[in-house]
């Protein structure tokens, strides 16, 4: 499955590319953050109130920010200092914003990661049956593909969110079970829906690159002969089919983490998402507060940007490195 | 065939004092940078072509040969580079119009092109030097009509011929500007009406049948000897002092091969061009050229007349070229290649004996020494980088067998073949394979 | 002629497309939760009401009869009726599809205007700074989520930049353009620009930095054709070379990406639609999609859907007609 030479394409690519490490630095502690939000996270992402004593949210610490505030019928300007408590600042209704950017980053990957493995799950076979089989089977799947990919991937996961609700499921976080971190949530709130819905989106793309193999791995000789050899479909499938479609499929996962985690944030902005704790729902808070309150929109959005950039970084080493020839139509997706 | 040649070459030596040099090659070194290290695709090539002759350049694939015409034609691109040497070319006109800006490129009528600006240099492709390439298909731009590729070039010959030659490297480029325009306007264009009815006659005049209507198709319309016509016709638009003919049959079937060449004689006849024929095939060699250069791992290492290469070789490599080609007379028609393998044109591989001796039947202790060029068999136009010039081979100073198997493998891997090398070689150590030799670098 | 088959093949895939997309909409209506006689009635309606409108609407009939009538209403052009705009789905989406298709078509205009030269700049001066600033800045572009960038551009602009409005269409492109040529009045076309300038951007950064990804990695694999050789041999100046061979040759395929990416493209305009509160088919989408408003929903993915299948026939024809080796297959 992964070879010898495959490994040292992938080490070689890497060393000899500055893009390829900083891509695993970025993903690498933003994953850390999202696993141990709770332990790093200074206040519970819930709590509210954490304003001044006028009622006004703390700019990022290290800055100041001038609040007018109603007084008597006049406004009045008062300044508000950051503070060390609340290194990012809070937002508009007193929310820690560097703690709530951690469970946010828990949310991106963890909808992205595990929108990825659900549709790969349900387009790989797919893909793999069409492809190995052809004929009718095949010319039913390119059929649904084309209809999916008139869907606007954003449109369609609205309207399927619009129909299936906001599903959540509450799972709870072993972090604080096990006491290591007091006072934050017991429950993290899994948007359940919204990695029904993204696989449901993407699922198609896994479906053509795994019958795109497929197809060709099915002339090759070493397949005949296996055939001839009175070897089973099924075990073709899982013999020879299935590992020598594994590289682009797992290229094409890359690119699709990248995809997903963007269209989470479209769902969760547009309040589609069934979580508060994401990095989206945050910046829809905050346009409300533009220009004054401007870090509470700006800051999940850097966020995003950096785990976006970090997964592609990932996606082009291993493109590079693997070779696997997809076509990029799959990359992307609604940003 | 040959003998028809081999009278015409005695014929140019006889009448050697009417003859003149059109373009004279010295030194010339080519290396490409790579990522694997220097290759030395062309190192120290001598050339001397005269007027209204055919100059082949013979060897195997990866000897340089495609470089050196390349070189001489300027098309050699980054990583790429000329290092060192001149390439003289003799044209009175040109020489008087450039000589004012470029004194010190200029000598009489000679002007050493390495000297001159890269827009000098640009103005003689098509015009005084232009180039037939092995796969017409791939060298035609898919997406347009063929009479409007050869239009182009009559055009830039239109175009050049308007203009002083003193004045012309300084005239301005065709601009962005003036291609945007052409694309709303047709007066604007860059290809004129004028250049199109021309096209179509060179269509014509290198046979291809109803050229008004093949003027309109696209390459892939055309067969491949068909296209290879229109590349010639296209070669010709610029009425050129000197074709390079860049394995010009390789591509085509036999039959087909044969016309082509047919075609190339008599246009060569009917206009006087001079032809650099750049080949793997003496088939093509003996039927088409005056002179011919040996080349292997990018040197010339015999030249000569036709009959000097062909019936009095010294160097055991054209004795093996030779002796691997299908015999014409028929009296073998048994291939034998040559034992070994091209050797590597990385500079750090590359050993400073005779890069031959390896593969050499004759292989001597003194091959161990790199050969510099001596005159053959006391001729003054035959020469061979080759210690057989001066000394005859004997057995007792051979090199045993399989002397090169031992000395050759902790320097260089050489001989390690590509599925062996994945094995071997950890990722730190990554060498390139042996046929890197950057020779047919496109 | 084969190219006439061609269409009528690609057109009954096209129809085909159009059916698919036009059933999964009505299957998610039919699975959604709510209850459309709340919403037409605008409260909890009594029973005779409810009857009455369950009747008029056909909600009362079997599913598979609702689908087949409403396949029967496409076909003679009826999208169905709004459930709390009382207004015919057909003239909600004539309203707001031009502002949508303007914003499209700039932001395309955007993405092309800058992408095309930075990626023959990149592909020509590779490994160069040009191409390292092309290469990392289109990076960001398909990296940075477009609602992110459109709060990006509205905070530096409000903050910066006063003339420049944050929010709304302001006036449409035709009206801008008969002010021109009504009053010779050009003050309306400045104002038109103003209004899109920043949901266009927003928009097409995403496909500035796809189009520029594409056109360098096309241009350098073009680069190196050995037609671009023999061009070069032929003395032709280095303009043309560079220009009519080898960028129209690498922009043949980008179009065919382009007709794909059409969905994309729409993707985005719903979310800065929202951003930018442009009064375009997205927004209105959104809204109808909150309020449960499903017809206008269904119009809205149906016309989208038409307009996909119509410009990628449309991009293959083009495609065609520019690479001569497809049109003779």
């Amino acid at each position: 499955m992964i070879s010898d030479r495959i490994k040292a394409n992938l080490t070689s690519e890497f060393r000899q590319s500055v893009l390829a490490k900083l891509g695993v630095v970025l993903l690498l502690s933003i994953l850390l953050m999202g696993l141990f939000a709770p332990v790093l996270a200074t206040h519970n992402p819930h709590e509210q109130g954490h304003t001044n004593d006028a009622g006004a949210s703390y700019p990022p610490y290290g800055l100041s920010d001038e609040v007018p505030m109603f007084e008597d019928g006049d406004i009045t300007y008062h300044s508000v200092d950051g503070t060390s408590e609340h290194l990012l600042g809070t937002n508009d209704i007193g929310q820690d914003i560097y703690s709530r950017f951690l469970y946010g980053a828990r949310t991106s990957l963890l909808v992205g990661l595990s929108g990825t493995l659900l549709a790969t799950a349900m387009g790989v076979p797919v893909g793999l049956v069409a492809g190995y089989f052809g004929g009718r089977v095949d010319d039913g799947l390119m059929r649904v593909a084309d209809v999916m990919l008139a869907f606007p991937s954003l449109v369609l996961a609205l309207a399927l969110m619009g129909a299936f609700g906001r599903g959540t499921i509450g799972i709870p976080d072993p972090i604080v079970l096990a006491g290591f971190a007091d006072g934050m949530p017991e429950t993290a709130t899994f948007p359940g829906m919204v990695v029904v819905v993204v696989a449901l989106v993407t699922w198609v793309w896994f479906a053509r690159v795994a019958r795109g193999e497929a197809m060709a791995i099915r002339n090759e000789e070493y397949v005949k002969a296996a055939r001839s050899l009175g070897a089973s479909h099924a075990t073709i499938m899982r013999r020879h089919v299935l590992p020598n479609s594994l590289t682009p499929i797992i290229v094409l996962a890359t690119i699709q983490v990248a995809a997903i985690i963007l269209l989470e944030s479209s769902l969760s902005y547009l309040g589609f998402s069934g979580t508060t704790l994401s990095w989206g729902y945050e910046i829809q808070r905050g346009y409300d507060y533009l220009p004054n309150q401007w870090w509470i929109a700006t800051i999940p959005g850097i966020g995003i940007v950096l785990a976006v950039i970090g997964v592609n970084l990932i996606g082009d080493w291993l493109r590079d490195a693997l070779d696997p020839n997809i076509e990029g139509e799959g990359g992307g997706g609604a940003g | 065939m040959l003998s028809t040649r081999t009278s015409r070459a005695k014929a140019a030596e006889v009448l050697a004092d009417m003859t003149e040099e059109i373009l004279r090659v010295e030194g010339l070194k080519t290396r490409f940078f790579t990522d694997e290290g220097q290759v030395n695709a062309v190192d120290g090539v001598d050339i001397a072509i005269e007027r209204g002759d055919t100059y082949g350049i013979v060897g195997e694939s990866g000897s340089g040969k495609s470089v050196t015409a390349r070189s001489i034609i300027d098309l050699i691109e980054s990583p790429g580079e000329i290092t060192d040497g001149r390439i003289l070319y003799r044209n009175q006109e040109f020489a008087d119009g450039i000589r004012d800006d470029n004194p010190d490129a200029v000598d009489g009528a000679w002007v050493d092109l390495r000297g001159v600006s890269s827009s000098v240099r640009r103005s003689l492709r098509g015009s005084n030097f232009s180039m037939i390439f092995q796969d017409p298909q791939s060298s035609f731009n898919p997406t347009i009509t063929v009479g409007e590729q050869i239009a182009e070039a009559v055009e830039v010959q239109r175009r050049a011929s308007a203009n002083p030659r003193s004045t012309r490297a300084r005239s301005k480029e065709y601009t962005l500007t003036s291609l945007a325009l052409g694309t709303i306007l047709p007066s604007k264009r860059y290809v004129t009406p004028a250049s199109r009815e021309r096209a179509i006659e060179l269509l014509e005049l290198v046979g291809i049948p109803d050229p008004v209507e093949r003027a309109d198709e696209y390459p892939h319309e055309y067969s491949g000897g068909m296209l290879q016509r229109a590349m010639i016709a296209q070669a010709l638009a610029g009425e050129p002092d000197v074709l390079v003919a860049d394995e010009p049959t390789t591509a085509l079937d036999v039959t087909i091969q044969a016309q082509i060449l047919d075609l190339l004689d008599d246009l060569q006849e009917e206009l006087g061009m001079t032809i650099l024929l750049i080949t793997h095939n003496l088939g093509v060699v003996a039927r088409m050229c005056d002179r011919v250069g040996v080349m292997y791992a990018g040197e010339i290492v015999e030249r000569g007349t036709l009959e000097d290469v062909f019936d009095d070789h010294v160097h055991p490599y054209t004795r093996g070229l030779l002796g691997s080609v299908p015999d014409l007379e028929g009296a073998s028609d048994r291939l034998q290649p040559i034992p070994g393998n091209v050797p590597s044109l990385l500079d750090h591989e590359m050993n400073r004996r005779c890069h031959f001796a390896d593969r050499c039947p004759k292989a001597m202790e003194a091959c161990l020494e790199h050969p510099s060029e001596h005159s053959a068999r006391g001729s003054d136009h035959h020469a061979a980088r080759c210690v057989l010039t001066r000394t005859e081979y004997d057995e007792a100073r051979a090199l045993a067998d399989g002397y090169f198997d031992e000395a050759d493998r902790p320097a260089g891997d050489k001989h390690v073949g590509p599925d062996e090398r994945d094995e071997t070689l950890d990722e730190d150590r990554q060498h390139p394979p042996a046929e890197t030799t950057g020779g047919e670098h496109q | 002629m084969s190219s006439g088959k061609f269409f009528v093949r690609r057109l009954l895939q096209g129809v085909f497309v159009v059916w698919g997309v036009v059933t999964i909409t009505f299957a998610l209506r039919a699975l959604s939760p709510g209850d459309p006689v709340n919403l037409i009635a605008g409260q909890v309606p009594d029973q005779a009401t409810r009857d009455q409108i369950e009747q008029d609407l056909g909600l009362d009939q079997p599913i598979y009869v609702q689908y087949f009538d409403y396949l029967g209403d496409l076909l003679t052009g009826s999208l169905g009726y709004s459930y709390n705009q009382r207004r015919a789905v057909s003239d909600i989406v004539a309203q707001h599809f031009a502002a949508t298709v303007e914003l499209a078509v700039a932001a395309t205009v955007v993405a092309l205007v800058i992408a095309i030269p930075l990626g023959v700049v990149s592909a020509t001066r590779r490994n160069q700074p040009a191409d390292y600033g092309a290469t990392f800045g289109s990076l960001i572009g398909i990296s940075t989520p477009n609602f992110w960038l459109g709060i990006m551009l509205i905070l530096i602009v409000a903050t910066q930049v006063g003339f420049i409005p944050t929010s709304g269409r302001g006036i449409a492109f035709h009206e801008a353009v008969y002010s021109i040529f009504r009053y010779g009045y050009v003050g309306h076309l400045f104002e038109w620009f103003t209004y899109i300038i920043l949901p266009a951007i927003t928009l097409g950064t995403y496909f500035t930095a796809l189009i520029t990804r594409l056109t360098r990695s096309g241009m350098v694999d073009e680069l190196g054709k050995p037609y671009v050789t023999a061009t070069e041999a032929k003395g032709l100046p280095k303009t043309l070379v560079r220009y009519k061979h080898v960028l129209r040759n690498t922009l043949i395929p980008i179009i065919t990406v382009l007709g794909l990416q059409l969905g994309t493209l729409m993707g985005g305009a719903v979310i800065t639609e929202e951003v930018f509160n442009w009064p375009g088919l997205g927004q209105t989408f959104i809204t109808a999609l909150r309020n449960g408003d499903w017809p206008v929903v269904q119009g809205i993915v149906l016309f989208i859907a038409v307009a996909f299948v119509v410009i990628n026939i449309f991009v293959d024809a083009l495609y065609a007609r520019l690479n001569p080796q497809v049109s003779d297959e």
